[in-house]
């Protein structure tokens, strides 16, 4: 129901006759009709860009589809087929590490950071802008060209580790032990859109309560842990939920740095990159499309357990 | 009032729709032209390659369009890598290009599910081709890719790196894999630090050479033309080469592969061997600004007439089969690849011209590097078997499985015997 048909009945008096009732009814429908008009080019983009091609991959995924010939009925051999899929398996274990260290690391580094620029420092803008730039960059294929320079062989890493004595050769991206630990790096870099909402959730915390606590002998510690985390768990599950959502659909680091091969020894070897090796390196877009709908299922099934979890620990002040 | 407003905001987004609605056609009809009449076509051509390609293809395509005013070609240029992705994609969307350089390992993929055109249809020219190089582009019986040159694998041995590290000449007439491990390891002790002494040869190519050898194939028309039991001494060999550090450490290969081929060993100077494409030795040699020699694979028995070589379509000529214009683009591949004019543009940076009045006619304008490999690939006859059959669909990616599973031995995850297992079980599942 718009807003305006909303005023419309409270401005209204009480309907006296049927005639009237009537009249009115359809003042509110012309309302809606209006409504639905405003909303059209979205439902349009939902309908045609989001839910039909959603449909399409849902019906594909029961097929066997090579993107040149048309797709043919298989059932549920696409999902029977992931049970012995040794590499989804790997791709799995691949993803839900990065998911499980990569997010509550940089989470912890945004709220780190966002307490520092809390303080009321001088030259906030200018910080807060500095700190926010990684993430405007960090998914970008430049970025992960340049980390995959870094931290190679004969990369800045290596050399200035050389320069303290140390005698590098560690190829930091080729070597399967340290490959996806880089990655989780390049993540955890990109701390600062948490940053920015984490530092917004900060302000919003009453001084008072630290003014109070201050005058009753509570420490640093204890009023970080009874007021600023209590106040602040809204925004940090918020955070959690839309970061662990990202983290499950990385793509772009992981195959520029193992150029689309996630390897070493399949060690980068993120779900979405397997899927798109699958789609569109091996014409199996049906396979793939099952595998996007596992990722739905995964994705879907954290959050709802977020969501679940978060009745015991996320605290609303109203 | 507020009817009046109603109407004009409809009215509004009508317009709106309708105009998003052309934008759309027009968008869908580009490559159409004016399909059917022959006379006159825009055309896609899409092609993988390096500098030296890329600027090759662009002038034979301005002489082309120059000369035939009525036909436009968008040109399509990019990199092997992300080639295929992109022309699945297209292809799925019905977008695919009318032209398609086409690879021997992706032709039966696209060709076997009917996406390329029957090129003998509309009138391909294939008759002054030399013996044997015409049939690498027939799946089921029609010629859907017109070989665009001669190729066969090669060792390159940059003579600098031996003379510097003071190590003899290989014979590649009569060496041994064994040999060509003993010639890397010593070329990495000698050569100082920072020389590797060969960039791992061990790629899908080199595997059907050894597989050759030892009387089997890598497909056959069955499938799969090799078992475990025949790729354990493959999985071996490499392990030996690393052992022997006649190849770099697994994770230097893994940062070998990503590079770009101006900046890999070879070329920038810092290995002795490598193997490639007979084709590419003209643009290694222009990225290190070294001539290098071309050598024969090795061998299992140290003979080089044993050795099983043979010639590969360095790529091929293939259309879409949904082309509007199959016509011009047949035209078109039949200048490419008899006429003088085209010839004379692109010499033998495709591998050399199948074409035997081509070859005849560039053969004073090729580089020294470029007529050393002429001769080599005449040189060679005596020592060539029947021509590998093209990958069966979901053979095409057989290289990187290998490859996968070399990298888990390098690294030490596995044994030759267990990688060997898992290849050829990932190998066959893979086949459709």
């Amino acid at each position: 129901m718009s807003v305006v048909s909303e005023l419309s009945h409270i401005r209204a008096p009480k309907a006296k006759s049927a005639e009237e009732r009537r009249a009115r009814r359809k003042a509110a429908g012309r309302d809606n009709k209006a409504a639905y008009l405003f909303l059209l080019p979205w439902l349009i983009g939902l309908f045609v860009i989001t839910i039909g091609p959603m449909l399409a991959s849902l019906y594909l995924s029961f097929t066997d589809y090579s993107l040149i010939e048309s797709p043919t009925w298989t059932g549920l051999a696409n999902y029977t087929r992931m049970l012995d899929d040794a590499r989804l398996h790997q791709a799995l274990q691949v993803t839900f590490t990065y998911v499980l260290v990569s997010v509550p690391l940089q989470l912890a580094v945004a709220l780190g950071v966002a307490m520092l620029l809390n303080q009321g420092m001088r030259g906030l803008p200018l910080y807060r802008s500095v700190f926010y730039l990684p993430s405007m960059l960090g998914a970008s294929v430049a970025i992960a060209l340049l980390w995959a320079q870094m931290f190679g062989t004969d990369g800045l890493v290596n050399q200035v580790l050389r320069l303290f004595g140390v005698d590098a050769h560690t190829g930091w991206i080729s070597t399967p032990q340290y490959a996806l630990s880089t990655l989780i790096l390049l993540h955890i870099w990109t701390f600062g859109s948490p940053m920015v909402i984490f530092l917004a959730g900060l302000r919003q915390i009453p001084q008072m309560y630290y003014e109070a606590a201050a005058v009753d002998g509570a420490s640093r510690w204890h009023r970080f842990r009874k007021i600023t985390l209590p106040l602040l768990s809204p925004i940090i599950f918020f955070n959690l939920v839309l970061q662990i959502i990202g983290a499950f659909q990385s793509f772009t680091q992981a195959h520029v740095v193992s150029n689309g091969t996630g390897g070493p020894s399949d060690s980068t070897l993120f779900y979405t990159l397997y899927l798109y090796q699958r789609g569109f390196g091996e014409f199996e877009m049906g396979y793939a499309a099952a595998m996007a709908w596992l990722l739905v299922v995964i994705v879907g099934a954290a959050t709802a357990i977020n969501f679940f979890a978060s009745r015991y620990w996320v605290f609303y002040d109203d | 009032m507020a009817l009046n407003r109603r109407q004009f905001l409809i009215g509004g987004l009508g317009a709106a729709a309708a105009t998003m609605g052309l934008s759309a056609c027009g968008g869908g009809s580009d490559g159409g032209g004016s399909g059917g009449s022959g006379d006159s076509a825009s055309l896609q051509f899409a092609w993988w390659g390096n500098e030296v390609r890329n600027k090759n293809t662009a002038a034979a395509i301005d002489a082309y369009t120059k000369a035939h005013p009525n036909i436009k070609v968008a040109q399509q240029p990019g990199e092997f890598s992300t080639y295929w992705d992109k022309l699945a994609t297209q292809t799925a969307g019905n977008k695919a290009p009318d032209i398609i350089q086409m690879d021997m390992a992706y032709i039966s993929e696209y060709g076997k599910r009917k996406a390329l055109l029957d090129l003998e249809k509309y009138g391909a020219d294939v008759s002054k081709f030399v013996e044997g190089s015409v049939d690498s582009g027939r799946i089921d019986g029609k010629l859907v890719g017109v070989n665009a040159g001669i190729n066969t694998p090669v060792i390159l041995m940059n003579p600098a790196v031996f003379a510097k590290a003071k190590v003899a000449e290989p014979d590649d007439k009569t060496w041994t894999w064994d040999q060509m491990k003993q010639v890397g390891a010593e070329i990495a002790a000698k050569g100082g630090s920072g020389t590797v002494g060969m960039q791992s040869p061990f790629v899908d190519a080199m595997l059907s050479a050894f597989l050759r050898q030892n009387g089997k194939e890598l497909f056959n028309d069955s499938g799969l033309g090799f078992d475990v039991p025949d790729v354990v001494p493959w999985f071996q060999m490499v392990a030996d080469f690393a052992a022997a550090k006649a190849i770099p450490s697994a994770s230097q290969i893994t940062e070998e592969q990503a590079k770009s081929l101006d900046q890999q060993a070879l070329a920038t100077g810092k290995a002795g061997m490598a193997m490639f494409w007979s084709n590419q030795v003209e643009a290694v040699n222009k990225a290190s600004g070294t001539e290098m020699k071309v050598l024969r694979f090795p061998s299992v028995s140290g003979n080089a007439t044993e050795r099983k070589a043979w010639y590969k379509a360095s790529m091929l000529w293939s259309a879409s089969s949904r082309t509007k214009n199959p016509e011009a683009v047949v035209q078109m591949i039949n200048w490419w690849v008899n006429s003088p004019e085209c010839a004379n543009i692109n010499l033998a940076e495709r591998g050399v011209p199948p074409n035997t009045e081509m070859l005849a006619a560039i053969k004073p304008k090729l580089s020294p590097a470029q007529a050393a490999v002429a001769k080599f690939i005449e040189d060679i006859k005596p020592e060539l078997a029947a021509t590998p059959i093209a990958p069966p669909p979901g053979g095409g990616k057989i290289g990187d499985i290998m490859n996968r599973h070399q990298g888990d031995l390098l690294f030490g995850r596995t044994n030759p015997a267990d990688a060997a297992a898992k290849f050829v079980d990932e190998a066959k599942s893979n086949l459709k």
